[in-house]
């Protein structure tokens, strides 16, 4: 902050004549008469005059105040809980790492669907052998998963015919019970006779 | 070198590639000592011009229920003398297609199933320039439930006479059915389902959910 002279502070309460500066007084004399004329040509509204002054301005249209809305800016405050962030950040990792089961197979024209159900209680592994697996074990294994002694599985399959039979605990050969169609397998048992169409009929 | 020739000479030509694909296939899945008797039959049939994958399956089927050798080598005996029936039925019955693997293989089922032949030649005449498979186990399918084989045959011709075609006939077979579980007589379920031709319902199409959720089959084998 810049002093102001004595002799000027005089000068300005009228206590003495300004003859009586010398000429750098007088020169700060003079820049202070000048702030004071450019101080009182600010207009003196006062607050309530402000206030109402904003309170008749026109209101603006939507899409301008969304538009200041979009362009201000905003302060934004988010509360929350340590062990709720923890549980969030374990489901993401879970979600993560889980693989999902997606939008499924892609299935031809000349393919369909099989799904296979039996009821084993108490079976550790419940497999389909067929036709469709080259007599094979493993490629189509049915799962329980909810411990009920129902076992599920649903496979792609060409379009026509095929046999197969159940194979529980990787030992016992079962002819489907539900399957309704059955041929002589030539070895003493039945294989269950499936027929699968096409996905696109 | 006429047709005959070419179809013949073309045969020979193939048996000794699908015997090589059989005992391919056929090592360490079956008996050893099985595998040169299970390589002529195949070798036979390829000849023959008959399918072969369901001699293979069969022999393959064999060794994995643990079947003893020489009851492999008659159950793949007794499937090429089937296919062998089935194929000359459908020539008989002058089917347009009687050497179709699908077909023989088809009605080669059927006849283990029961089908009596005779009925070949019937729903052939029937299903002019159409694979009859699927009528003739639709017969099976309805004599396994006690109905009649003429009865049940009839049903299956006048499908047909409605335009009904392929795995439809199932569904013919299969309403028949579901209306004996209902506690109609056979002869009541065979009228309501012929006043219902040629709308049988079809099968539920699978749910999205359950064809999301399947897995294809890995080591399934491409067949006829």
């Amino acid at each position: 902050m810049s002093h102001i002279d004595p002799q000027v502070h005089r000068v300005l309460d009228g206590e003495i004549p300004a003859d009586e500066l010398n000429a750098a007084q007088r020169e700060q004399l003079a820049a202070l008469t000048r702030a004071a004329h450019a101080l009182s040509a600010l207009p003196r509204a006062s607050v309530a005059a402000r206030v109402m002054a904003e309170v008749r301005r026109p209101p603006q249209g939507a899409g301008v105040r969304l538009a200041h809305w979009l362009t201000e800016r905003h302060a934004v405050t988010i509360s929350f809980r340590p062990v709720w962030s923890l549980a969030l950040a374990a489901a993401l990792a879970a979600v993560a790492v889980i693989p999902g089961h997606g939008p499924g197979p892609v299935i031809g024209d000349q393919e369909g669907i099989a799904q296979f159900v039996g009821r084993f209680p108490g079976a550790k592994s419940v497999d389909v052998v067929g036709s469709f697996t080259d007599w094979r074990s493993g490629a189509v294994m049915l799962r329980d998963d909810d411990h009920d002694g129902i076992w599920r599985g649903t496979v792609v399959l060409p379009v026509g015919q095929h046999e197969y039979m159940f194979v529980v605990d990787g030992e016992r050969w079962v002819t489907d019970p539900l399957a309704g169609r059955y041929v002589d397998d030539g070895f003493g048992r039945q294989n269950a006779l499936l027929f699968v169409r096409s996905i696109a009929r | 070198m006429n047709l005959r020739r070419s179809i013949v000479l073309l045969l020979a030509a193939a048996s000794p590639l699908a015997s090589q694909g059989a005992r391919d296939r056929l090592a360490g899945r079956v008996p050893p000592a099985t595998l040169g008797v299970l390589d002529s039959i195949v070798q036979d049939a390829a000849r023959d011009g008959l399918p072969t994958e369901p001699l293979i399956q069969k022999a393959l089927e064999g060794g994995a229920k643990g079947v003893a050798a020489d009851r492999i080598v008659a159950a793949v005996g007794a499937s090429a003398d089937q296919l062998r029936s089935a194929r000359a039925l459908l020539s008989s019955a002058g089917e347009s297609r009687p050497s179709d693997p699908g077909e023989v293989t088809a009605v080669a089922a059927a006849l283990s199933r029961g089908v009596s032949p005779q009925l070949v030649g019937r729903l052939s005449t029937a299903l002019p320039g159409e694979p009859a498979g699927p009528a003739l186990h639709a017969v099976a399918d309805l004599v396994g439930h006690g109905f009649a084989e003429d009865s049940s045959v009839d049903l299956m011709v006048e499908g047909a006479r409605l335009g009904l075609r392929g795995l439809r006939f199932l569904d013919v077979a299969a309403a028949a059915v579901q209306e004996l579980q209902r506690g109609r007589s056979h002869a009541a379920a065979l009228a309501a389902v012929r006043a219902l031709l040629p709308q049988v319902p079809t099968p539920p199409r699978p749910a999205p959910a359950a064809v999301s959720h399947a897995r294809r089959v890995q080591s399934s084998h491409e067949r006829p």
